[in-house]
């Protein structure tokens, strides 16, 4: 979407500038341009540009505290040279690789297959909206906590309808074995909704005609699905997937309360390999670097997507 | 789809199966929290599954001296309403800024390109600049910072959205009423307005439950006068133990008003969309 | 029903509380004062001083009570900015000494130089003390910092009626608990010992420590004494790791490297555990809303390796008073620490349920009721009780050693290979903080 509105506003201006003939409207039109964008610059400028900045700096510096006052010594690239040796976060940038592309591609799917039913029933339409949003009102904290009791191996209700069918019951948190997927599993009960109401919403706006005129050239619901449908959404299903994506990567609560990233790393995801370093361990010169370098990474990643889902909508 | 109506009453059957099984798969966890907000710590940790119901988790909840319940649901109140109209307001005119007002193509490039790259930090990492931004000019522990944290955060959501929708607006009636003599302020209530409703609909209640949800960056710019629901529900998460009835009834409590919500702006949306789709 | 007591009693405190607060209003000669505490079992104790303390003096404490995740983030913002929100920072033993260090809490007799901490207080390893001249704990040339809050250290809670039954005897040696743990265990209906394994903050360490200490090992030699050699590879290390794994193994959780603190305190409560070491949980055991074991559990201090003496880790909380805020809010804040430590207070603090920090009161009638059992137990390990850090580099190390125990238990790794291994990173911090501490030779097979 970000790509695509850009194309958009460059063939838009030349035009726009020709026909503001006179210079009155002109000025009228500028006043008006920078009054509505001001207060999203001002908020940018101050709440994000701000921090990051600080940030920035921060990573160049290690800061020390004695008698209540902050001694900040200038260390260069240090921090940064030191993450290559971190086996923590090599073991949590591949855990979160691992954890948002097999979550959010289950989540695509299965938001759009949803998406797909929903849309073509004529009944319940409602219910099985309300249903489906449901998960996504409910604060990451308290699904952690109710996640955890699930999987409990003693308590859970889990181990209890697997041993209903002789099942040997698992410790679904606490083996290296099952923790990645179970917090995947939480995730994916999370999400899928979010997914499921962008990709309606997209669904409900595609032309009708279009769909009409297969129907009289006699194209099968699989046919119309496949050569329609799919390459009509292929867009908002790039902004969902790139956007669930990015979500995913800074996936934080839930692994908090239910696993803490363990046993061992098996857990241990960036966002909070990030929170241990810059605040549990009070190293916030290390662990800006650390969230510099992550945004760096995740920036490459989208560009990567956004250059590739372009030239596929070029092509078709 | 309209090709539903001439659907055979067995595929209709199936897909309402598939449907049944996947609302029964998300309501599963909700039943639990309700069903444990109702039960003591043993008989939950025991899994009984035939229990006495008991209401003291929920009076402990709202009226145990230790708890700021009342006062937690009221802040997130406030903080959430308010966070997303501002962010609706802010997005809005910054949609339309950019999207029809000729801006230079590089600060469209750098609006979006900024709100995705703020939309990766984790906020996390903020919280603490944050607090001591807000702690120099008095705006910790206030309502207007929490606010304004919450904007914020949820702008580059909003932006994205809000772009999209206003793109879609067709350029001719934005011309016509530039015709017609309509000043900026015109056009944005009368042409812009009313076509991006669903837009505003879709992301303000998405602004609106993140808001209700946010819990680090609250955590640590709030104390007991401003603190909202999560930290209050955070709190069962003791130093040793999980009250996990007690932490139930607060969800359960919590998860009221987003679902009257979105019972109310369920339709909203679905009208808002249908005529989406007409034009 | 209790659930109509109970309502009755919450709309009596809705309506007479506004009551409470105007008539003694006008007895207030102190300014009010904010305290920043986490949510804990003993909390409602604290809370119930407190408001004795409103009552009695007119003063105003409000509490910020945070989940126990966010408290330690709460403090270092709240005193490193330009004035502390806070008058009272409740701290824990795994944090107390960077609030010291950076100079952020001001000495307690600089507020008031006649202010002494009561006879009766215990001072966990000396912890209330600093010398910021030498950057050390000291009793004889350090400042008086905080005043204890809690004493909390870990403590073996075990079946006394099942003990009872099988005629077993109260552990001494872990040897003891071992036979114990066995004759009980009965998977997976019964676990004969549930031990913390999860890797958290200060957790799985927390929990090991008892078990390396009483064998002669540790991870830092003396950090009292400045010998700062890295012991975590030591053989005496290794054969208490190799008991906690023994136990773990032979009567435990079959996925003790899952366990957190509240799943094995989950254990104990539903009847699932035969014996656990952790803080004490009395108040949860003994209520029949969250234990189907009440009256059930006896209390005693962690068992030792034979020839040493039991060795709980400290993990107290201590109240210090921030430098950054003015000198009335100061004055407050010590008044009420004043009063909190007095015998009096101390006597409601217990009886409200929470484990009280005077010795007097510990060792006082009140351990021999039934409902205070535990006051013997926690008394005795108190004496044998040490600080895990004494440096203020702990939140490092623990990365460290939370990681590296974890693994040994969850069996990803061999003891040998683990301890050496944490050694090595160990090595790498303490040196890089600038002390001198010297690596033990490896260990081999």
């Amino acid at each position: 979407m970000y790509l695509s509105s850009t194309e958009n506003a460059r063939s838009a201006s030349p035009e726009g500038l020709v026909e503001n003939g006179s210079l009155q409207p002109l000025n009228r039109d500028r006043f008006w341009r920078n009054l509505t964008l001001a207060p999203a610059i001002l908020l940018f400028l101050a709440l994000t540009i701000l921090p990051m900045v600080n940030l920035a700096v921060l990573s160049l510096h290690d800061i020390d505290w004695a008698q209540g006052l902050s001694s900040w010594t200038y260390v260069g690239l240090k921090h940064y040279a030191s993450l290559a040796a971190d086996s923590l976060f090599k073991a949590s940038i591949l855990n979160t690789l691992v954890f948002s592309t097999v979550a959010v591609s289950v989540q695509m799917v299965l938001g759009f297959a949803l998406a797909l039913l929903t849309s073509s029933i004529v009944h319940g339409r409602l219910f099985y909206r309300t249903v489906f949003l449901l998960p996504i009102l409910v604060p990451g904290i308290i699904i952690g906590a109710i996640w955890k009791l699930m999987f409990s191996f003693d308590f859970g209700v889990l181990n209890q309808m697997a041993g209903a069918i002789g099942i040997m019951p698992r410790d679904w948190l606490g083996d290296a074995t099952y923790s990645l997927a179970s917090i995947i599993v939480v995730d994916i009960w999370h999400w899928t909704p979010f997914c499921f109401l962008l990709l309606l919403a997209s669904l409900e706006t595609l032309p009708q005609d279009v769909y009409e005129a297969s129907d009289i050239d006699g194209a099968t619901r699989w046919q119309s699905l496949w050569y329609i449908t799919i390459p009509l959404m292929l867009p908002a299903i790039a902004v969902t997937f790139v956007f669930r994506l990015i979500l995913a990567f800074k996936v934080f609560d839930e692994v908090y309360l239910l696993t803490g990233g363990g046993p061992g790393t098996s857990t241990e995801v960036v966002s909070f390999t990030i929170f241990r370093r810059f605040f549990t361990e009070d190293r916030p010169g290390y662990g800006s670097a650390m969230s510099i370098t992550t945004f760096a990474f995740i920036a490459l990643m989208i560009i990567v997507v956004s250059a590739v889902t372009r030239r596929k909508g070029s092509t078709s | 789809m309209s090709a539903a109506y001439s659907a055979p009453l067995r595929s209709t059957l199936f897909r309402h199966g598939l449907l049944v099984i996947a609302a029964a798969l998300v309501l599963f966890p909700f039943l639990w929290i309700v069903a444990a907000a109702f039960k003591t710590q043993i008989s939950l940790l025991t899994g009984q599954l035939l229990f006495q119901p008991t209401l003291a988790n929920f009076v402990n909840v709202l009226f145990s001296s230790t708890s700021d319940y009342v006062r937690n649901f009221s802040n997130s109140l406030v903080i959430a309403s308010a966070s997303t109209v501002l962010v609706l307001v802010v997005a809005t005119l910054a949609a339309y800024s950019l999207q029809c007002m000729q801006w230079p193509s590089w600060v469209l490039h750098s609006m979006l390109g900024w709100s995705v790259i703020f939309h990766m930090v984790p906020p996390i990492t903020l919280a603490g600049a944050w607090y001591s931004m807000f702690r120099t000019i008095g705006l910790d522990n206030t309502y207007t910072g929490l606010i304004l944290a919450h904007t914020t955060l949820n702008l580059p959501m909003a932006l994205w959205m809000m772009g999209v929708f206003v793109r879609d607006v067709p350029k001719e009636l934005i011309e016509a009423a530039k015709i017609d003599g309509a000043g900026t302020p015109r056009i944005l209530r009368h042409v812009i307005v009313p076509l991006v409703r669903p837009g505003l609909a879709a992301a303000g209640i998405l602004s609106f439950i993140f808001s209700w949800n946010e819990f680090a960056v609250v955590l640590t710019l709030s104390q007991r006068q401003t603190a909202t629901v999560p930290v209050a529900i955070g709190k069962y998460a003791q130093e040793n133990t999980i009250a996990y009835t007690e932490m139930a009834a607060a969800s359960v409590l919590s998860m009221m008003p987003a679902v009257l919500l979105l019972l109310i702006a369920q339709r909203f949306i679905v009208r808002g969309l249908t005529t989406g789709a007409v034009k | 029903m209790n659930f109509s007591a109970k309502i009755r009693g919450a709309l009596i405190a809705v309506f007479t509380l506004p009551l409470a607060f105007m008539s003694v209003s006008h007895a207030q000669d102190q300014v009010p004062i904010t305290i920043v505490i986490n949510q804990s079992p003993w909390f409602a104790g604290f809370q119930t001083v407190v408001g004795q303390y409103q009552e009695k003096t007119g003063n105003t404490v409000s509490l910020d009570v945070n989940p126990f995740a966010g408290s330690l983030e709460k403090q270092r913002s709240a005193v490193r900015s330009k004035e502390s929100p806070y008058d009272i920072l409740i701290m824990n033993a795994g944090f107390f000494i960077e609030m010291y260090k950076g100079g952020f809490l001001s000495p307690l007799n600089d507020i008031d130089p006649k202010f002494a901490l009561d006879k009766d207080l215990y001072t966990f390893d000396d912890s209330v003390y600093w010398d910021p001249s030498t950057n050390k704990i000291d009793a004889k040339t350090g400042k008086l910092m905080s005043v204890p809050i809690n004493p909390f250290i870990p403590i073996l809670h075990y079946r006394s009626d099942l003990y009872a039954e099988k005629g077993l005897k109260v552990p001494e040696t872990w040897d003891d608990l071992l036979a114990n743990a066995k004759a009980l265990n009965n998977p997976p209906s019964m676990y004969g010992i549930v031990q913390r394994g999860a890797r958290g903050t200060f957790d799985v360490t927390y929990d090991v420590l008892p078990y390396i200490w009483s064998y002669g090992g540790g991870l830092l030699k003396d950090q009292k004494a400045g010998d700062y050699t890295i012991i975590v590879n030591s053989p005496e290390t290794k054969a208490g790791m190799e008991m906690y794994l023994k136990l773990a193994k032979e009567a435990g959780h079959p996925s003790t490297a899952g366990q957190t603190q509240a799943n094995v305190l989950q254990n104990m409560a539903t009847g699932k555990a035969g014996n656990i070491i952790a803080v004490l949980a009395a108040s949860i055991f003994d209520d029949p809303n969250q234990s189907a074991v009440v009256d059930k559990v006896g209390f005693a201090p962690p068992p030792h390796a034979p020839g040493f003496q039991s060795s709980p880790g400290l993990g107290h909380w201590l109240g210090g008073i921030p430098k950054n805020i003015p000198g009335d809010r100061q004055k407050a804040a010590l008044a009420f620490l004043n009063w909190f430590q007095s015998k009096d207070a101390q006597m409601a603090y217990a009886e409200a349920g929470s484990p009280p920090v005077s010795r007097a009161v510990l060792e006082s009638d009140l351990g021999n009721q039934p409902k205070y059992r535990w006051m013997k137990a926690l008394s005795k390990g108190l004496t044998t009780a040490r600080l895990p850090f004494f440096i203020p580099e702990s939140a490092q190390i623990l990365a460290i050693t939370e990681l590296g125990f974890n693994q040994i238990i969850s069996g990803q790794t061999t003891v040998n290979d683990g301890l050496n291994n944490m050694a090595k990173e160990m090595e790498k911090v303490m040196t890089a903080a600038g002390y001198k501490a010297p690596l033990l030779p490896d260990l081999k097979d």
